[in-house]
């Protein structure tokens, strides 16, 4: 009976993933998920829920509740953290159970290996985790390099020592404080604008300290589901590394962007106005936004989707052209242009959009910076050479919203801002976006 | 034992390749509620704590750490699928 629970449930969870390459049906694949975990955390109980006490019932029970309720009252634009705290907590959660396993003292060696390679990684991903949340909030600068590259020697070398060393609780300690402070650190020197490729990275982890911790007590559904959430991750991961032609090693690497080279700029950019910029739109028959993360600092949307109206009652083709790292996390800017009702078919990727620019009248840059750096295509010696971009360069008008000149994350100049064809707003997203709707009533 | 360690294996093998097909399949418009989805259901190692619950013993310690990873994992799975239909609630009216 429970093997066949066990194989609905498996079955299921594939399913719901085939039914997640729409968005249409995608919905529903979040309750199938859900009704495969129902099953497959049921079925762990094998009909006796008498061998449990109260307290654990209890921990289930508020920890569920509390789950619920974080999870209502979060916005969009907190999604990332979000995600990675709760992604912290599933690592963690691996972690101790490897902990426990190995602490009674009666695995076989294979799993010992297995074992520990769980809490590792588990605590690894936890404390990883934690700290890309408050870089995600912006609490934590860059942390020391060279200590965290004599960390991630470390962390390697200890998962062979049980080979050669009797497992002891001593060691033990010493790995669990190892990988801690591994997670801590190796995060750490890892930029703000390298976090999507961070809570993929995570994410993956996370699978497979679930994946490592069902060998160890031969459940064949959790190494399944795990398998499953580690190959999400690493696909997610390999896509943002490829769409800033990194390797992920350059990216965990971190001190991407620290050195700053070729800042200053050759003149000085064109400036306009709300005013201008109504009237230059008013004109155009096509308008292409491209937002970044700052759209969502300044919580821009709900402005985007206002503009996009005005634009769509006079006519005006608007389409959003989103690269596949802008923001946070892997489609961050989808979901917040979803959140106010923006038209999925109306977001292009990269690929889709790139030969569209040159009959493109307007270009509005919402708080992007190196997603648009034509260096990339041009400068060899850039650190962004290769890296595809949204060729918005190409465009007839291009407009950025921006704040500064202040370079992005990879700390370089962007010539597109001083090019003949762009202009500069200087405005918060959200004000800038504000001040043009408002200037239209009067164009 | 040799033999189910190998189908184990090959059960590893198989999810691993069906789950990497599945999802380059899924488009970037996607991918947030994708991850989150992915996220909750690595919450699925609260079976792992579920099943050696009962065979802890006396150690209050070691069960402390189990109802601490039984908190995590039911957390990571509760709050995970919540905000996941949440997101993909908002990609539904646009239908």
């Amino acid at each position: 009976m429970i093997e066949i629970i066990l194989l609905v449930s498996s079955v299921l969870f594939i399913f719901a993933l085939k039914l997640f390459g729409r968005p249409s049906t995608a919905h529903r694949a979040n309750t199938f998920a859900m009704l495969a975990m129902a099953l497959a955390v049921f079925s762990a109980f094998n009909f006796d829920f008498s061998k449990y006490d109260s307290a654990f019932y209890i921990t289930i029970v508020v920890s569920g509740l509390l789950g619920v309720l974080i999870s209502k009252r979060v916005q969009m634009t907190q999604m990332p953290e979000l995600v990675g705290l709760f992604n912290g907590f599933g690592g963690g959660a691996s972690g101790a159970i490897a902990y426990v396993e190995l602490s009674g003292n009666s695995l076989p060696l294979s799993d010992v290996f297995v074992a520990i390679f769980s809490m590792v990684i588990g605590i690894f991903t936890f404390s990883g985790s934690l700290v890309a949340v408050m870089k995600l909030r912006g609490k934590l600068n860059n942390f020391n390099k060279k200590l965290a590259d004599i960390f991630s020697v470390f962390l390697p070398t200890i998962i062979v020592f049980p080979a050669v060393l009797e497992m002891d609780d001593l060691l033990m300690e010493f790995i669990i404080l190892v990988s801690l402070i591994a997670g801590l650190i190796r995060v750490a020197v890892i930029g703000g604008a390298d976090m999507p490729v961070v809570i993929a990275f995570l994410n993956s982890l996370s699978g497979i300290a679930a994946m490592s911790a069902g060998f160890i007590v031969n459940s064949i559904i959790l190494i399944v589901a795990g398998a499953l959430v580690g190959a999400s991750g690493i696909i997610l991961t390999l896509l943002m590394c490829a769409a800033m032609n990194r390797t992920l090693l350059d990216v965990l690497k971190g001190g991407f962007g620290s050195t700053s080279i070729n800042n200053e700029y050759e003149k000085d950019p064109i400036s306009t106005s709300p005013e201008d910029v109504a009237i230059q739109l008013s004109y155009a028959e096509s308008v292409v936004i491209v937002p970044g993360y700052g759209m969502a600092v300044a919580q821009a949307q709900a402005a985007v989707k206002e503009l996009t109206n005005t634009l769509k009652d006079k006519n005006i083709e608007v389409k959003f052209a989103i690269h596949p790292v802008a923001g946070r996390m892997p489609g961050h800017m989808n979901v917040l242009l979803a959140e106010v009702d923006i038209d999925y078919e109306d977001m292009y990727i990269l690929e889709d959009i790139n030969s569209e620019f040159s009959s493109t009248d307007v270009v509005i840059v919402l708080g992007a910076n190196d997603v648009v750096n034509p260096l990339a295509r041009t400068d060899e010696d850039s650190p962004i050479y290769g890296m595809p971009i949204l060729d918005v360069d190409l465009a007839k008008q291009v407009i950025v919203v921006k704040r500064s000149m202040s370079p992005g994350y990879a700390g370089i100049a962007n010539p597109l801002f001083i090019n003949d064809n762009a202009k500069m707003l200087f405005a918060d997203a959200k004000e800038g976006l504000e001040n043009i709707i408002k200037s239209f009533e009067l164009v | 034992m040799e033999a189910t360690f190998l189908l184990t294996l090959l059960i590893t093998f198989l999810a691993s390749f069906i789950g990497y097909e599945l999802i380059s399949k899924i488009p970037q418009t996607l991918h947030t509620p994708l991850m989150s989805g992915s996220n909750a259901i690595s919450g699925i190692t609260l079976i792992a704590a579920i099943l050696i619950y009962p065979e802890i013993g006396e150690s209050q310690l070691l069960k402390i750490i189990v109802l601490i990873a039984i908190a995590f994992a039911t957390l990571n799975i509760v709050g995970g699928f919540s905000v996941t239909g949440r997101i993909l609630e908002m990609f539904k009216k646009n239908d």
